[in-house]
């Protein structure tokens, strides 16, 4: 691969002990110090909006759209009337094969009796084993709506935290057009920093990067501005991103 | 296009002639600028960039100690690391793992650094078919053009180039509606996306405590590069490493806040290692790659400003010349703008060999203000003009121009009689009607095309002061 | 203050025209001594200046940069030194961003800081001629009358390296019976630049012309500049493209006297 006898490697740091050492390298200009900790860049709207209601408005600013349902045994319900308003039955009448949807494991969506109220819908989960698997990765790559818990949520930008585990596919918040997102209201931060302090200080931070292969931070739908900066939805991910959040009752982490 | 292989004369001759090329320039930087500045206001953005200068300043200094502990913490995340000095060396890297799991498509999202290499044209000589995902780069893989923005690579197109392009290779009805035009692209690269056995991404932040590579787009072919394809290779330039976890977030925010206006992009991933066993999905091999190419060399040059660089094209947006040419004047780089202006003669082996680009600026600093990273741009182009000089790259006639006027300027009298001469050499020229000069001696002659110069004055200044001294009884003062 | 001045406490200043106040506009120079004058200050011209370098610097040829900027310090340092003057004002943003900011550049690499100390020593007390009458001397209005629809363009470097602008915008808005115009776009670049004019004239000329297309844009008659350089190739795109609004130096819109009547090239 190299004919070089050093490897790269060893050059390189070398390479560089060299110029920046004895003698620290010449900038244009002053730095300050390495903050102890960085700012909090994007703060929390101010007024008196319980996080919830913030984290909703701050989607619909990333054209999201959002619900808040007050008592965690009414969501289930709202999961299926949603999915049929994506995807309203062929026939009225006569229950077909059921509408599948691709989704994370029930136990980490996190809504109580979901399957049950679902079925009654006509509808069913499917909580994929090995996409690398072409069987299982063609029939993923045909459905319309993903639903997905988070791992954190933010009220000073809609954003939350999809980490990725078992029984918490990545494609779920990814290959569908429609991607349906339960958030607790007890997950919702005021801001990144917030949220990133409280794993700091717990000892998890470095963990929870370390040990979730793949930790996403989505916010609205995927879009592109590359036509003359128009803004367009649903280039890559989902075209349609919204939340449920469910009041359970529990003060926020922070 | 214009042809990126002629010399820079001829590039710039074609882009200015290009009205429609300055009509979509105009539109999509005075439209960025907007965006940046009111996402910047909102914002305590003074101490925002002295963070980011502060963090990147820390991450250049400590640059070997970094890396070495990037590096630790990516192996134990189960990820392989290779190291390339140069582009060769890391395309050799990336066709060397492809070869060993059979890889016959690749799927690559937005990365400057692999534009900068070539990678995709190394990775087709061995008949592997590379799709960029990312819509703009897409589009341009589609024209064969290279990228003319660091972030926006077609704002040189407008809906009706594109749409023209889409019909033709890709069987798209007529419209320039941008929604058809995309979902036309979402189900040739979703496509694209399932068959691929490669994914390539580049990084915008390396987190040393983590081993993370983190990766932000807006579209979600981040994501899709990094997750569906069985191997992931990200190709990082050595710059890229920040210490903590909390920093790769303030410099996130602080690129998206710049480069588009947003407060964060939509999706921002944040890559620790392969998928573990139990994962549905993502790669099961992740490679990093962490090349140098001239990087170092740029600390050595005495430059190590331009490392502090996140790429968020604030700079570019801003730049009334840039607005002027776009991004393809200034020639077969990955790097256009302020940035391109400073980065391209700095990476290149011999800085001279592209000694027009810093000298391409009116120096009126509007990049050095909005640089998030605090870089100050403007001197660097003065550095670098001067470093050009002394490497002897002017005209004959701009060093006989400059020693004459150092002679002249550094007495007064020679000075004097250096402007009587010119007044009396210009009275020898035409003129227009209202006395204005149409001729001048090069090199001042390029004034004239285009341009009114004024004639010398009758009397100096000097002499008028005299005249208004003695008037005064004052005697003029030494 | 001059210690051999105490019979009265106006400042002395020391004015640097520059060199193409000198040779293309004198009038401009007469203006601003005048503009000093009638606010009380005293102005002397040390005879022996010329230039300060920066063309050179900015073409990056420092050694000839260095070699006027040596005679700039040799004829206004001493001045300095021996209190003989309170400031060096001059009539151009970029000319005192230059002594302000370029020289420390320029003496960095010297055996011998003799020169760097000069410099910072003059650097100290040298102002554009706006900044000067705002913040030292507190001038408000200077008495000025003009009845053309006038617009600002700031300087690059008055803006964005002397972070001069509510100074002359308020001079300007004194001005009795200017209507004061929104140049839209105002802070971008004229496109001067230096030899970058020349070297690079086809950008050059885009960039004025998109100027000259803002000022026609927002009915201005008269821009007022802080630079004559901008001033030229403002003028030299309004002039050969037909427009009718002119450039004008500020010290000439400022100026108690007859409106100004636009620099055109002395017939
Ligand atoms: S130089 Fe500064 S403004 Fe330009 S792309 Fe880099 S970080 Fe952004």
């Amino acid at each position: 691969m190299t004919a070089s006898p050093v490897p790269a490697r060893d050059e390189i740091l070398a390479r560089l002990t060299g110029y920046l050492t004895p003698e620290p390298p010449r900038f244009r200009g002053e730095a300050e110090p390495l903050p102890t900790v960085p700012m909090t860049v994007t703060g929390a709207p101010s007024g008196d909006a319980t996080l919830a209601a913030m984290f909703g408005s701050r989607l619909e600013d990333v054209q999201g759209t959002y619900e808040i349902v007050d008592r965690p045994g009414d969501a289930a319900e709202q999961v299926a009337q949603r999915i049929r308003l994506w995807c309203p039955p062929l026939f009225d009448d006569q229950p077909g094969a059921p509408t599948q949807v691709l989704a994370w494991a029930p136990d980490e969506i996190g809504v109580p009796n979901l399957e049950n109220r679902l079925r009654e819908s006509n509808i069913e989960l499917l909580v994929p084993g090995d996409l690398h698997e072409a069987q299982v990765r063609h029939k993923a790559a045909g459905l319309s709506v993903g639903i997905t818990g988070v791992d954190a949520a933010f009220a000073s930008t809609g954003s939350v935290v999809l980490a990725s585990g078992k029984g918490k596919s990545r494609s779920a918040s990814l290959l569908p057009l429609h991607h349906l997102m339960i958030v607790p209201a007890s997950r919702i931060y005021p801001t990144f920093e917030d949220w990133l302090r409280t794993l700091r200080q717990a000892g998890e931070l470095e963990n929870f990067l370390r040990h979730n292969a793949q930790v996403a931070f989505v916010t609205g739908p995927s879009k592109s501005a590359d036509i003359e900066l128009n803004l367009t939805l649903g280039v890559h991910g989902p075209k349609v991103v919204h939340a449920i959040v469910v009041d359970d009752g529990t003060p926020t982490g922070s | 296009m214009l042809d990126v292989h002629a010399p820079f004369e001829s590039r710039v001759t074609q882009a200015l002639a290009d009205d429609h090329l300055r009509t979509a320039l105009d539109r999509a930087t005075t439209r960025l600028a907007e965006r940046r500045d009111l996402a910047v206001a909102a914002v305590d953005n003074p101490a925002l960039r002295h963070e980011v200068r502060a963090i990147r300043q820390f991450a250049i200094t400590h640059l070997p100690d970094m890396l070495q502990q990037l590096e630790t913490n990516l192996i134990a995340n189960g990820c392989q690391v290779h190291w390339a000095r140069n582009a060769a060396e890391a395309n050799d890297i990336v066709r060397d793992i492809a070869r060993r799991h059979g890889v016959r498509r690749v799927v690559k999202s937005k990365s400057m650094l692999t534009e900068e290499i070539g990678l995709n044209e190394a990775l087709e000589t061995d008949g592997i078919e590379v799709v960029e995902t990312d819509l703009g780069e897409y589009i341009i893989q589609l024209a064969h053009e290279p990228p003319s923005h660091i972030l926006a690579p077609v704002i040189h197109k407008r809906a009706e180039d594109i749409s023209d392009l889409f019909q033709r290779e890709l069987g798209m009805p007529p419209t320039t509606d941008p929604g058809v035009m995309c979902a036309t692209a979402r189900q040739e690269l979703r496509r694209k996306f399932l068959q691929a056995d490669m994914g390539i991404s580049g990084g915008n932040f390396a987190i040393a405590e983590t081993g993370t590579i983190c990766i932000i787009t807006n579209e979600g072919n981040g994501r899709m590069v990094t997750s569906m394809p069985r191997v992931h290779v990200a190709v990082v330039g050595i710059e890229k490493v920040v210490p903590r976890v909390e920093d790769a977030f303030l410099l996130w925010q602080a690129t998206t806040r710049n480069a588009t206006g947003q407060a964060v992009s939509v999706y921002f991933a944040m890559c620790s290692g392969p998928r573990r066993p139990d994962h549905a999905d993502g790669p099961q091999e992740m490679h990093v790659v962490l090349l140098d190419n001239g990087r170092s060399r740029i600390i050595d040059r005495g430059y190590p400003d331009v490392l502090l660089c996140i790429r968020c094209g604030a700079c570019v947006d801003v730049c009334p010349v840039y607005r002027e040419i776009g991004g393809h004047a200034y020639g077969a780089t990955a790097y256009s703008g302020p940035i391109g202006a400073v980065l391209t003669p700095l990476l290149a082996d011999d800085p001279t060999s592209v000694c027009e680009l810093p000298f391409a600026s009116s120096l009126c600093g509007a990049c050095g203000e909005v640089c998030p990273a605090e870089i100050d741009l403007p001197r660097i182009l003065l550095d670098l003009r001067s470093d050009m000089v002394n490497a002897g790259t002017s005209s004959v006639l701009e060093r006989v121009a400059f020693t004459s006027y150092a002679t002249g300027m550094q007495k007064p009298w020679r000075y004097r009689a250096l402007v009587v001469v010119a007044r009396w050499a210009t009275k020898l020229l035409p003129r227009n009607g209202s006395g204005g000069l149409t001729k001048l001696l090069p090199p001042l002659n390029a004034w004239m095309r285009t341009r009114v110069f004024p004639r010398f004055a009758r009397r100096s200044f000097r002499r008028l002061w005299r005249k208004r001294s003695s008037g005064r009884g004052i005697e003029p003062s030494r | 203050m001059a210690a051999d001045n105490s019979k009265s406490a106006r400042p002395r200043v020391a004015l640097f025209v520059t060199c193409m106040v000198d040779s293309l506009y004198p009038d401009v120079g007469i203006a601003t001594a005048d503009l000093l004058e009638q606010h009380g200050a005293e102005v002397i011209f040390p005879e022996g200046q010329t230039c300060c370098g920066q063309p050179a610097f900015n073409a990056g040829f420092r050694r000839d940069a260095s070699k006027v900027a040596r005679h700039f310090l040799d004829v206004f340092w001493p001045l300095v030194r021996d209190g003989g003057i309170d400031a060096i004002v001059a009539p151009s943003g970029s000319c005192v961003a230059m002594v302000k900011h370029s020289y420390d550049i320029l003496f960095a690499d010297d055996e011998d800081d003799a020169y760097q100390h000069k410099a910072q020593e003059v650097s100290r007390v040298t102002y554009e001629l706006t900044q000067y009458l705002v913040d030292v001397l507190r001038v408000d209005s200077t008495g000025a009358s003009c009845t053309a629809k006038l617009a600002y363009h700031p300087c690059c470097h008055l803006l964005r390296d002397l972070r001069v602008d509510e100074q002359p915008r308020r001079l300007l808005s004194h001005v009795e019976g200017a209507r004061v115009v929104d140049l839209p776009s105002a802070e971008e670049c004229c496109g001067f630049g230096g030899l970058f004019a020349v070297k690079n004239a086809g950008i050059s000329t885009a960039m004025g012309r998109r100027k000259a297309h803002h000022l026609s844009a927002c009915g201005a008659e008269l821009v007022a500049v802080n630079d004559v350089s901008c001033m030229t190739q403002l003028n030299g795109v309004l002039l050969r493209e037909g427009h009718r609004c002119r450039a004008v130096h500020i010290a000439t819109v400022l100026r108690k006297s007859e409106a100004p009547q636009g620099e055109e090239p002395h017939a």
